[in-house]
């Protein structure tokens, strides 16, 4: 099944992504989806706009997929990450990936989003009900 | 030689540039071009320690010297998910 896009400013189709990580030796598939949420510290949030240094994110990608790879007998794996302007409740991220058990698709999920978090060159701005917008904070970028 | 300077986010905010052509002495390190950048836009003083510098895409420390040509990011602290 073609590889989805990694970062695309267009909405995310879930159905594609799963069916790229599908695989009749997978027994188990996990998927995890980051969406924009409706609160920030108490603050009523419009949407957030997502910012991307885009070459060096699908680089980053391919990095922590071959990393995955090789802790993980993945079947088949794929990240999403979309900028650009999303409104509350739309998919900012998936992840999703399929193993022969579940027990190492949920353990590689979860070190692929933790890793997405941490050392993707990508930024999100809240926009704020009544019209604010900042930046998220976010820590400094790491390998 | 030149080097082409990316701002992202944040650090294009405070210094309302997208990207330039830096010219600097050949063996300048990424330290020194960060510094050189910080002075000619002194708003990204106080995000200075946070930022993190990219060359050709890849994460590099202080120490690292400049190429003719290179693609330098200036990266503030990032927020993806």
């Amino acid at each position: 099944m073609k590889r989805p896009t990694p970062v695309t400013r267009k909405p995310i189709d879930i159905d594609r992504v799963m069916a790229s990580v599908r695989d009749d030796s997978a027994g188990g598939t996990v998927v995890f989806l980051g969406t924009v949420r409706k609160k920030s510290e108490g603050k009523a949030v419009r949407g957030l706009t997502y910012e991307v240094y885009k070459e060096m994110a699908e680089r980053k990608m391919g990095e922590i997929e071959a990393a995955v790879r090789e802790r993980w007998p993945v079947v088949g794996m794929a990240i999403v990450h979309r900028y650009g302007s999303l409104e509350v409740g739309e998919i900012s991220v998936v992840v999703a990936v399929s193993c022969e058990h579940r027990a190492e698709a949920f353990e590689a999920c979860r070190y692929a989003i933790e890793a997405i978090k941490k050392s993707l060159p990508l930024w999100k701005k809240e926009r704020f009900k009544g019209g604010d917008e900042s930046w998220v904070k976010g820590s400094a970028i790491v390998k | 030689m030149k080097v082409k300077v990316l701002y992202f986010a944040s650090a294009r905010d405070l210094t309302a540039v997208n990207e330039e052509s830096v010219r600097l002495p050949d063996g300048t390190t990424v330290a020194e071009l960060l510094k050189e950048v910080v002075r000619a836009h002194p708003g990204l003083k106080r995000l200075e320690p946070s930022i993190r510098v990219s060359v050709n895409f890849q994460l590099v420390d202080g120490a690292s010297t400049l190429c003719d040509g290179d693609e330098v990011g200036i990266l503030p602290p990032v927020a993806g998910g």
